[in-house]
């Protein structure tokens, strides 16, 4: 491939994950707004709440890493669009692969559980460690369910698991040859999003929205572009994994939609759980459900 | 007689032990020894083709003891450990020089004593390293012991005790790596490498079986392997500061150079696979394998219980080591060349942690992570370090340790093998969870009031840690240049390494290319940047400047979360640590007490004549039959 038709696929894959990703915002918020009975937040809301946030003349620091905290959760997202294969681009996918893909999805809560640190703030530290204590929880089954795809696939990479499923039409997605490993994925996912019930980090009512209870500005804003780019990996990796992928953008942003709705529409039906009723939930079902899916792949 | 590029070093390094003994109590020994370690690690790099897959250097020193010819000798195997060992020794001596001596001094250590126990660990490990019977390899392993020994207990007090402990598992081990050799010698009749591969072809399942068992308990309480480990974190913690990050590094590993020559070189992985344990699906490699995986889980879950930085650090070294053992005994070439790049990668990351935390330890005087706390104000360069480290340890991107973990678990997805795979990120979610929990009670949160007046650690601490904090980088965006060395290493104990590129590795099943990885997240973090800071400044606020919900902060009140940090997730698995390994070792303790007592009650109460009269008996009867 022609490095300057590289360098654009770089540019644009993060580009419209952004833009794809604040549509998942307003999505969410629009189905919140139908749940509760409210009208809802206009089409360009979350354009508006970014612009405003950045905009914002009093920006508080609580010192250098506290920005580059901020720096690293929206950057290693950035990074990691580039690994995930859209309809006619494919980044660099293959010099990376899922595995490598899977970590650089941790960099931005690294990033974020840094810059929180620094905050010196123990609601926010809490959340933090509720935050990392949540992601031991969900991600031994994620870890079960990509180690069945990859397994079942034959390999991490990517591109390959997207064209195996594409060519062999409907019947050989990942959802019907594994639905267990399916399941259970798509409860990892809902927990790795961090929306209720897996709420245990947020917890508004408890630590004072644990991470954000310093963040204001442009810091917040920096938080509110990450959320943009989490949606939109975490539903589009699982449409990789197990739905085919896209073959065009129409079939790719319907499918990465409506994978993304059913968490969401879940989530504003449940409180919250406690951090060790996450783990014991996470522990058990999915685990489970992934464990009996892999011996049916292995 | 011409000496060989190994004479010339193990006469370097043996005079590094005569200047630190004879010279040890004049002025700036720190400093000369330092220079010795260049020296040694220059003559290193002149055997560097060795590392390329050059012909094994040999010495021109050879015994011949009771008919057994004793030989030393170099191949890419060893040097790569030589090459992590006497840059580990470089860069900690060099820590140690100058400020932190004094210190050390002041306080009452025997700065003597210490370089001497070094430079004799340096010694002896180069010793063990360059071994080239089974023979010359048990002598080299005893003296590594004593040195060890020597090392960890020169802080006296806490550091004996934990020293004494485990010289007592040492001296078990090397009592069963002597049976074993002893069963070899006696199935081979020799104990040349070359004898012992012809015997090793004709052996029963049964001896096969107790070789394994013996050296692999024997090497394996070295590498703190389960359920040998006690031992360890207490006596790498408790070594001062400097030696501490040496044998962190470094020290352990030589239990994994050794059952890489014995178990895998010698005896063959293939030989190890087809022992089969009866009524289980298991043969010894799963053995083996799984008790590199529970290896990996345990300690790291003890790790993080901990509330000293420095015993956090030691039990996650004991934890890291499954991880190479789990690479090398899938055997594969992505598995084997992950394991043996994370003995690499490892010592990086731990030396550099251990040093940020004893540069802590010297500014601050605590390593209690209860009673720090915001000192990245104060000290951003070792903050920078520890960040390094921990990253590296944990094993994500853009780092070294990274790369090499990445290997382990794609081997294993290559061979499916699901619960091991789970098991190893089982270890590594724990070993994230634990150097959060390090990084934030030190450096982040709210710095303490008597912590005020506090300053960065000294030039001659930070200069070697940043070095480290370097290779960890740039081995993990080059990944190709030790990999190289690794290939070469491997091929030497009848292994091949995987295709290798510059920025990692090259397969048909996925690809790694570092260079590329590390490119866009630095883009990315570039872009982030951007727009952050294209929104207009902020302004910097007092740490005590915070949401408190309503209470009034002042300087006197603790606002700092610390203790039982995850408590959410101890409140599930806290009745899961039920202390095992440790009930396993009182009560064998307790038995062997009870055996000496008895042995004791005998010699006292009963009179000579009853003895010679037994005695007399007993050897009347084995005359007679």
């Amino acid at each position: 491939m022609a490095p300057i038709e590289l360098l654009i696929e770089l540019t644009l894959m993060p580009l419209i994950a952004f833009i794809v990703g604040m549509m998942m915002v307003l999505m969410m918020r629009r189905i919140a707004a139908k749940i509760q009975r409210r009208i809802g937040p206009p089409f360009f809301q979350p354009l508006y709440d970014i612009v405003k946030l950045h905009g914002k003349r009093t920006q508080v620091s609580h010192g250098l890493i506290h920005d580059i905290g901020i720096v690293m959760a929206m950057g290693g997202y950035i990074a990691a669009e580039t690994l995930l294969p859209v309809p006619g681009m494919d980044g660099i996918a293959e010099k990376g692969g899922l595995i490598t893909l899977l970590y650089l999805m941790m960099i931005p809560s690294l990033g974020l559980a840094l810059g929180v640190g620094q905050c010196a703030n123990p609601n926010g530290s809490i959340g933090i460690a509720r935050a990392l204590t949540a992601m031991l929880a969900y991600d031994i089954p994620l870890v079960i369910v990509i180690f069945g795809v990859a397994y079942a696939a034959g390999t991490t990479n990517l591109v390959e698991i997207i064209a195996t499923q594409q060519a062999g039409g409907f019947a050989t997605w990942g959802v019907i040859e594994m639905p267990l490993l399916a399941i259970a994925g798509l409860i990892a996912m809902h927990a790795s999003l961090g929306k209720q019930p897996f709420e245990i980090y947020i917890a508004p009512a408890e630590i004072a929205t644990g991470p954000m209870v310093e963040m204001s500005g442009k810091y917040l804003g920096g938080l509110f572009v990450m959320q943009c780019f989490q949606l939109y990996t975490t539903s589009v990796l699982y449409v990789s994994l197990f739905l085919g992928g896209g073959t065009t953008w129409f079939d790719f942003l319907i499918k990465s939609f409506l994978v993304l709705a059913i968490p969401v529409s879940i989530a504003y039906l449940f409180p919250r759980y406690r951090t060790e009723d996450l783990l014991r939930l996470m522990w058990k079902w999915p685990v489970m459900l992934g464990l009996i899916g892999l011996a049916f792949v292995m | 007689m011409i000496f060989s590029l190994l004479d010339e070093l193990l006469i370097f390094s043996a005079a590094t032990v005569l200047v630190a003994l004879v010279l040890g109590r004049g002025l700036a020994v720190g400093w000369m020894v330092t220079i010795l370690y260049a020296g040694q690690l220059l003559v290193l790099i002149k055997m560097a083709a060795l590392g390329y897959g050059g012909d094994p250097i040999a010495s021109e020193l050879s015994l011949s003891v009771m008919g057994q010819d004793l030989s030393w000798r170099f191949d890419a195997l060893s040097w790569f450990f030589a090459l992590i060992t006497l840059v580990a020794a470089l860069l900690t001596s060099w820590f140690s020089c100058g400020e932190w001596e004094r210190k050390f001094k002041q306080q009452g250590g025997n700065v003597w004593l210490f370089h001497l126990a070094m430079a004799l660990n340096v010694f002896t490990m180069l010793i063990l390293l360059a071994s080239g019977d089974l023979l010359s390899l048990f002598i080299g392993w005893e003296l590594v012991s004593w040195a060890g020994f020597l090392l960890m207990a020169v802080a006296g007090g806490v550091a004996t005790k934990a020293a004494m402990r485990y010289i007592t598992y040492a001296v078990v081990g090397g009592m069963s790596i002597f049976g074993g050799i002893a069963l070899v010698y006696a199935a081979a009749g020799s104990l040349q490498y070359e004898a012992i591969l012809i015997a090793v072809e004709k052996m029963s399942t049964g001896q096969l079986w107790m070789l394994v068992l013996l050296f692999g308990s024997g090497f394996g309480i070295k590498m703190g392997l389960l359920p040998f480990h006690l031992w360890q974190a207490a006596a790498y913690a408790e070594t001062p500061g400097p030696g501490s990050a040496f044998l962190g590094a470094i020290s352990s590993r030589m239990g994994l150079f050794a059952i890489l020559l014995v178990l895998v070189k010698l005896f063959g992985i293939v030989n190890i696979d087809s022992l089969k344990i009866p009524f289980t699906l298991i043969d010894a490699r799963d053995l083996l394998a799984w008790i590199a995986v529970f290896t990996i889980i345990f300690p790291t879950y003890t790790a993080l219980k901990q509330n000293d930085a420095r015993y956090l650090l030691a039990w996650h070294g004991i934890g890291q080591g499954g991880y190479m053992l789990l690479g090398l005994v899938t055997a594969n070439s992505l598995g084997a060349a992950g394991g043996l790049l994370h003995v690499l990668n490892y010592a990086a990351c731990q030396a550099a942690l251990l040093m940020a935390v004893f540069a802590v330890m010297h500014r601050t005087g605590t390593a209690d992570l209860n009673k720090l706390g915001g000192l990245v104000t104060r000290m951003p360069l070792s903050f920078l370090v520890l960040l390094t480290g921990i990253i590296g340890l944990a094993g994500l991107p853009p780092m070294n340790g990274f790369v090499s973990k990445w290997l382990v678990y794609r081997s294993l997805l290559e061979d499916g093998m699901p619960l091991l795979f789970l098991g190893t990120i089982i270890g590594t979610l724990g070993t994230i969870l634990s150097v959060y929990k390090l990084i934030h009670n030190m450096f982040l949160g709210q710095l303490r009031v008597e912590h005020e007046p506090v300053r960065e650690a000294p030039w001659s601490m930070m200069i070697p840690m940043l070095i480290l904090a370097g290779t960890i980088f740039v081995t993990g965006l080059l990944p190709g240049i030790p990999l190289t060395w690794v290939t070469a290493a491997l091929q030497t104990i009848g292994l091949t390494g995987p295709e290798i590129t510059l920025g990692g590795i090259e397969s048909s099943s996925g690809s790694l290319d570092m260079i590329w990885v590390i490119g866009v997240l630095f883009a990315g973090f570039g872009i982030g940047a951007v727009i952050f800071y294209s929104a207009g400044p902020s302004k910097r606020v007092h740490q005590l400047d915070n949401y408190a919900g309503g209470h009034f902060l002042t300087a006197d009140v603790r606002y700092q979360y610390s203790d039982n940090f995850y408590s959410g997730l101890m409140h599930l698995i806290k009745g899961w640590y039920r202390g095992s390994f440790q009930w396993l070792e009182n009560s064998i303790t307790s038995l062997v007490e009870f055996l000496s007592l008895g042995m004791q009650g005998i010699y006292r109460r009963a009179n000579s004549e009853f003895y010679l009269l037994s005695t007399a008996l007993f050897i009347i009867a084995w005359v007679v039959f």
